[in-house]
């Protein structure tokens, strides 16, 4: 199943490491001893992998899009404890952290 | 752009089942680290005009365009530790020079916005962290591509040929530069959002003096 992804024994002579890591490429040969998160993820030729690698893509936008969001309301109070001529602007940079998510 | 990340999306889903197994990774692993790399040619560009003209206006763009290349970056160690844990069967090894250099090129720019952080004075700070950016981006080529090139490593293209040899079936590329270019505008619309956030903020500083 994962011969795929293994490379060929490297042909260089100063090659140590393609040895004592050619017995880790086959990860899932010992996924019975592993936990149940583990074997979960192993499941289904390994999809569960790309479901939480866009997980993870998703959730650091995320993360970016809140801060830059509570940013924008501290410049907000900025704004309406000054003058109101630049809530125009204000308004254009807060609305699009929101469109993105649609 | 937004069109472009939608199709991107669209696409990707239906295509897909070529190469069973996680091969789909291809499409959100590497585009982090194509998107990471223009965000920091960005940051070089930006911090080489601030030091030429010294407008604050470079140096605001030179900030934004190292954090989102951070954040980017920071998804492709994350993305990449994941699949690393199926793949070679580890979170983490000491004995892949690529996922350690490029853990350390993170950590190279984590440290600018420590040495931003340390100035209050803000011609004084634009300018140090200008000169650091320049630094340190010049460290990331050889961090990234040359290091890992020259050490036998589990990571693919690491005996001297980019990782789209062998290990990838030609189909995976339809979908992959779309992918690329979609993760790209993505980057290129929030460094342009953060801008003008902080050119607003700059402006109502202004005249708040």
């Amino acid at each position: 199943m994962m011969t795929d992804f293994t490379q060929e024994p490297n042909q260089s002579g100063v090659d140590t490491l393609t040895q004592s890591y050619q017995d880790q490429w086959g990860a899932l040969d010992q996924i019975e001893e592993a936990s149940a998160f583990v074997q979960m993820m192993a499941s289904n030729d390994l999809i569960f992998v790309v479901l939480g690698v866009s997980l993870i893509i998703w959730l650091v936008l995320l993360f970016f899009l809140v801060r830059v969001d509570r940013k924008v309301s501290r410049l907000e109070e900025m704004v309406d404890g000054s003058e109101p001529a630049n809530q125009q602007e204000n308004q254009k940079d807060n609305s699009n952290p929101e469109e993105a998510i649609r | 752009m937004t069109v472009v990340i939608t199709a991107g999306f669209l696409i990707r889903i239906p295509h897909i089942p070529i190469l069973e197994e996680s091969a789909r990774n291809l499409f959100l692993h590497v585009p982090m680290w194509f998107t990471m790399m223009i965000a920091f040619t960005m940051a070089f560009y930006f911090s080489i005009r601030f030091l030429n003209d010294e407008q604050m206006e470079w140096d605001r763009k030179a900030e934004t365009a190292t954090m989102v290349g951070l954040v980017f970056g920071i998804c492709g160690l994350l993305t990449g530790s994941l699949w690393a844990r199926f793949t070679w069967g580890t979170w983490w090894t000491f004995a892949e020079p690529r996922m350690n250099l490029s853990a350390l090129a993170m950590l190279i720019f984590v440290a600018y916005f420590i040495l931003r952080s340390a100035f209050n004075d803000p011609v004084k700070r634009a300018k140090i962290s200008a000169v650091y950016n320049i630094f340190g981006i010049t460290t990331i080529p050889f961090l990234l591509y040359i290091i890992p090139r020259q050490l036998p490593s589990l990571h693919p293209g690491a005996e001297g040929n980019p990782a789209f040899s062998d290990l990838t079936a030609p189909e995976l590329r339809i979908i992959f530069y779309p992918a690329v270019i979609g993760f790209i505008g993505l980057a290129v619309w929030m460094m342009d959002i953060l801008n003008r956030y902080k050119a607003v903020k700059y402006r109502l500083e202004i005249e708040q003096i």
